[in-house]
């Protein structure tokens, strides 16, 4: 059997969670890029999940420390080191 | 101090911030979020020893984060086992922008639902995945590993990371929406057209 030159929506749209997830290997990744280069209703929702992505990822990565939370580690590693002199 | 205890100091340091993200979206409240990390401190302490130095100290300390908290699990008589989530709609959030007429009038949709979010309803959003979802999820979206690496950290096949994640992802957006709608973060209304 053949492989497919090119997806059609739902195959694409079948594979966005990898794609998003970087998990593809090159050839289905090369499809899905090519399907998204020529079909702007699926480029919009791939962009739109990219974007919930990235906010997801960008809040965590921005999370602050509470300052209980530095002093209770703080206070951790004091204790540790006290009993093992 | 010592070597040793400076040097672990100096590890610890810059990953207090993701193993208290990472623990926030396990441990459901922030109480519990730094007694996990403050355990995981003291354990790292006592075992630095087995620390492999050049190795990765990040993905070191958050696999004691997450021990620790599986074994709360099991002294709460807990089985870490994921409660099925059911198929959760796809595009979810997407949908809502469509709803809310974001879709072609704005150059960022989902910013402009999700752009008020903060950390604290996105960890409360994971936290509230069942288990299993919840560990997996964290672990992509708080450390961005592949699905072998989440595998192989947790011990479950590469099949159910991706199917887990799949579904977590999907479930999540619901999530958000509703933690964020609750918190008065995102508009629920089609905006008024502009005069």
């Amino acid at each position: 059997m053949s492989r497919p030159d090119r997806y059609t929506c739902e195959e694409t749209f079948r594979r966005l969670d990898d794609y998003l997830d970087r998990a593809l290997g090159s050839a289905e990744r090369a499809l899905v890029e090519a399907h998204l280069a020529t079909c702007e209703a699926c480029a919009s929702e791939y962009r739109f999940e990219r974007g919930v992505l990235d906010t997801v990822r960008d809040r965590l990565a921005h999370l602050e420390v509470p300052a209980s939370l530095k002093e209770k580690v703080r206070r951790a590693l004091d204790s540790a080191r006290e009993g093992e002199r | 101090m010592d070597g040793a205890a400076g040097r672990l100091d100096e590890l610890l340091d810059p990953v207090l911030a993701p193993a208290y993200a990472f623990a926030l979206s396990l441990a459901r409240n922030q109480a519990d979020a730094e007694d996990l990390v403050q355990e995981a401190a003291l354990l790292a302490t006592r075992h630095f020893a087995t620390y492999e130095q050049g190795s990765n100290f990040r993905s070191w300390f958050l696999r004691i984060v997450l021990n620790v908290f599986r074994g709360r699990l099991r002294t709460a008589r807990r089985r870490p086992v994921p409660v099925e989530l059911g198929d959760a709609p796809e595009l979810f959030l997407y949908g809502k922008a469509a709803e809310l007429g974001l879709l072609g009038s704005h150059p960022d949709p989902a910013a402009a639902i999700l752009g008020r979010i903060d950390g604290e309803t996105v960890t409360a959003a994971i936290a509230a995945l069942p288990e299993g979802y919840r560990e997996v999820a964290a672990l992509a979206f708080v450390e961005e590993l592949s699905y072998p690496e989440i595998a192989a950290m947790l011990g479950i096949p590469v099949g159910t990371v991706r199917s887990r994640l799949h579904r977590a992802r999907h479930r999540l957006q619901q999530l958000l929406w509703s933690h964020a709608v609750e918190r008065g973060l995102v508009a629920t209304a089609v905006p008024e057209p502009t005069a």
